[in-house]
């Protein structure tokens, strides 16, 4: 069959996983410590049929060949860790990360995961837990008459103590960093598990070497820029369509060719 | 059987895999980086009998378009364009291979890769240092704020040839590499941007035209096959009659 149909395919497949992307993508506009996914494309194997540079006669090579390729392939999908805008939100439990870094938190399998949304929130038994009601590690622990909750640019938490007139310290918030964080594999709920690809965690003080530092009563919004993800559809959409376009003038060359034989 | 029917066969064989070019080309609209291929055909002459039996068509299809692509902005620190002419070199097997696209990532032991194959600096692959923060100078210097650092470090640089288009092909796994083999030297002149991608150089007008134009040329050789038939149909009842 005439090979430039499989082509078409593998282009009209391609935009449709890019479209899947993009509508993910622009769902989570409004969600805190979302990062967009990149669809990342790469040209098929192609077929060699004549190598250029083959002998001819005594004294002559062949200047060109034959290469054809075989269409596009979907190499796989980047995370993008660029910095969401921060929204002040003032609520003493909400923490944004200025820069590099993940918080920890602990899932129920007693697997740490990694975040960027920091909703935080104080369980029943006084924990400090994400929006999911996963403990952050490293554990800190509120006493029920604490009040004026602070949360320093350096992880530090602390709180008043009734009765108390200077503040105690909670316990350290620390953040971890990684050599490649687009390796990180999201789990979804704002949840990242490291890989082998990702490299292990550095985990250390906010602010200390290279890692971000932390701002309470603000969130970081997710970084999906609602134009260019309107761009991107456009593009896929129109480009969905001249491969389908393709697909359609190889089927009639298939057609013109049944026909002429009888 | 008349000759009329293998040259027609030639055309139509020739716009057929002139279709996968374009079609090809088509799928690979989003591809960041990627270079059209050109497809062009000549005229090769059949000896007969002591004269020129006919002309059959040959298709030549390994020439790239090295015109410059779109480039967009992305803002990550990994993702570099070329800018004007030249590009980043890869490691290919023994050798290297050189390619347009610039979403770099880094492995988890520090080595620059892209889609898994190695990036090139000025001593063979990029392996940068732990470091939080990563910058790609115009001339492809990449300087790393590495941990326990204050400053940014100059680290390595990319390694960036121009070479003439004529001299590239596409190998097998779609880089481009030297019609001749061997490799190149690094070009001082190229000039990069970080935070910016390319995109693919494929001109959707181009492609939808050329792809017009091969079905119709398709249609006029099936014409040409009837024909033949037909004139070797009437040959066959002048004998009977």
């Amino acid at each position: 069959m005439n090979p430039a149909m499989w082509i078409s395919k593998t282009g009209v497949q391609a935009q449709d996983a890019k479209l899947q992307a993009i509508a993910n993508n622009l769902a989570n506009v409004n969600t805190v410590g979302y990062k967009r996914d990149r669809v990342i494309f790469e040209d098929l194997f192609y077929s060699v049929e004549q190598q250029p540079g083959t002998q001819l006669d005594n004294n002559r090579n062949s200047v060109s060949g034959v290469q054809l390729g075989n269409g596009t392939r979907m190499v796989g999908t980047q995370k993008l860790f660029t910095t969401g805008n921060l929204q002040t939100t003032s609520q003493s439990l909400d923490v944004a990360i200025v820069g590099n870094g993940f918080l920890q938190v602990e899932q129920a399998s007693g697997e740490i995961a990694y975040t960027r949304a920091g909703q935080l929130s104080v369980n029943s038994d006084g924990r400090l837990v994400n929006a999911q009601g996963l403990p952050l590690r490293p554990e800190i622990t509120v006493p029920a008459n604490a009040t004026g909750i602070t949360i320093g640019e350096n992880g530090m938490v602390s709180a008043t103590i009734a009765g108390s007139t200077s503040a105690t310290e909670l316990g350290q918030l620390t953040l971890a960093n990684f050599i490649n964080p687009t390796g990180l594999v999201a789990l979804g709920d704002n949840l990242y598990q490291q890989t082998t690809a990702s490299g292990n965690p550095v985990t250390g003080n906010p602010g200390s070497d290279g890692r971000g530092k932390l701002k309470q009563g603000a969130l970081e919004g997710s970084n999906v820029q609602v134009v260019e993800e309107m761009v991107d559809m456009i593009g896929a959409q129109r480009t969905y369509e001249m491969n389908t376009k393709v697909l359609s003038a190889a089927d009639g060359m298939m057609q013109n060719l049944a026909q002429a034989a009888r | 059987m008349d000759a009329l029917i293998y040259a027609a066969m030639s055309g139509a064989d020739r716009a057929l895999q002139a279709q996968q070019v374009h079609a090809n080309n088509l799928a690979n609209l989003q591809t960041p980086g990627f270079r059209a291929d050109l497809e062009l055909a000549t005229s090769r002459k059949v000896p007969g009998y002591g004269y020129d039996a006919r002309y059959m068509n040959q298709l030549q299809a390994n020439a790239v378009n090295t015109r410059a692509g779109t480039q967009v902005e992305t803002g990550r620190e990994l993702d570099v364009a070329v800018q004007g002419e030249g590009y980043f070199a890869v490691a290919y097997g023994d050798g290297e291979a050189y390619t347009r696209q610039g979403a770099f990532v880094l492995s988890e032991n520090g080595t620059l890769t892209l889609n898994g194959r190695a990036v090139l600096g000025d001593g063979g692959p990029i392996v940068l240092p732990p470091g939080s923060q990563m910058s790609i100078g115009a001339d492809g210097t990449i300087s790393v704020l590495a941990e326990g650092q204050t400053v940014m470090q100059p680290t390595d640089r990319l390694k960036l040839v121009n070479p003439a288009a004529g001299e590239l092909s596409k190998n097998s796994a779609g880089l481009l590499v030297l019609r001749n083999g061997g490799s190149l030297g690094a070009d001082p002149a190229v000039q990069v941007r970080g935070g910016h991608l390319e995109g693919s150089n494929v001109s959707a007008v181009e492609e939808m035209v050329s792809t017009m134009n091969l079905s119709r040329d398709f249609e006029f050789q099936m014409k040409l096959f009837k024909s033949a038939d037909e004139m070797a149909a009437n040959g066959n009842r002048l004998l009977r009659e």
